[in-house]
């Protein structure tokens, strides 16, 4: 693959955490799907970012799809209850 | 505006995943938008799997009102009722009342761009192997299991996980845009 050009990055301290706060995880508990435990370490900034970057994510993962689905709404079918 | 999805009610409620599916694949990008002003204030990414729960759990008892777009309307109602009742649970403060306003109606969303997937999955098969397999990871848990769980199964440090999910972001990003797709600036973040 001839990687494309990417603009540099200035790093954040909340990079990683954002990452992780973008992806579809939620812990399940007995009545409810939970916050991301690491979501409430977050900056107001970073939670934007988190749901911004998911956002996006969400519209790439769909279209990896075949059925076009996220990992959100595959995370919710794996839990109908 | 869209497709009215509400055709897919009746099957809905009777326990048709298939048909939930469908919904789901339109319905989630209008129902997270709706939840944006309340992206500081509460994990939306919970409070949205949740509402989406339970519009399965209570499609069988949803009455039309004769207006398109009424399973989605529900549903944006639940995540807004959900959101604020996270909100007054975790917080002492008083919640702004910009938050509490009136739920905003669902707004157009954008249909899948088949251009898109087309080019998507060149870019996707294109990746080098490691960005290729944190998001293959990341894609095939399903949203069951957190990073750390992921990165361990992979022999990697989180650290070196989360890099190759980025990588993998930003190289999909500008693979789509090398072939003149329009990509959201938040996947090359």
């Amino acid at each position: 693959m001839t990687q494309p050009p990417i603009p540099p990055q200035t790093p954040d301290p909340e990079d990683p955490l954002v990452e992780q706060v973008a992806s579809a995880y939620r812990p399940m508990h007995p009545t409810r799907i939970a916050a991301h435990p690491i979501w409430h370490d977050l900056s107001a900034h970073g939670r934007v970012r988190a749901f911004e970057l998911a956002t996006a994510l969400r519209k790439v993962e769909a279209a990896l799809d075949p059925e076009g689905l996220s990992s959100t709404a595959r995370a919710v079918l794996s839990r109908l209850r | 505006m869209n497709e009215d999805l509400d055709f897919l009610v009746i099957a809905i409620a009777q326990g048709d995943v298939h048909a939930f599916s469908r919904w789901l694949a339109s319905a989630e990008a209008p129902l997270r938008a709706s939840l944006v002003r309340f992206a500081t204030v509460v994990d939306t990414e919970a409070v949205l799997q949740e509402a989406m729960l339970r519009i399965w759990s209570v499609a069988s008892r949803f009455e039309p009102d004769g207006r398109p777009h009424g399973l989605l309307r529900l549903a944006v109602r639940i995540a807004r009722n959900l959101a604020i009742s996270e909100l007054r649970r975790t917080r002492a403060t008083p919640v702004a009342s910009e938050i509490l306003a009136e739920e905003p109606e669902p707004t157009a969303w954008a249909p899948p761009d088949p251009m898109l997937q087309k080019v998507l999955r060149k870019c996707h098969e294109a990746l080098p192997d490691k960005p290729k397999e944190a998001l293959g990871a990341r894609l095939a848990s399903q949203g069951a299991e957190p990073d750390e769980v992921l990165a361990h199964r992979m022999q990697m440090r989180l650290n070196t996980f989360l890099q190759n999910i980025t990588r993998a972001r930003r190289l999909l990003a500008g693979c789509l845009s090398k072939h003149g797709v329009q990509v959201d600036p938040e996947l090359l973040s």
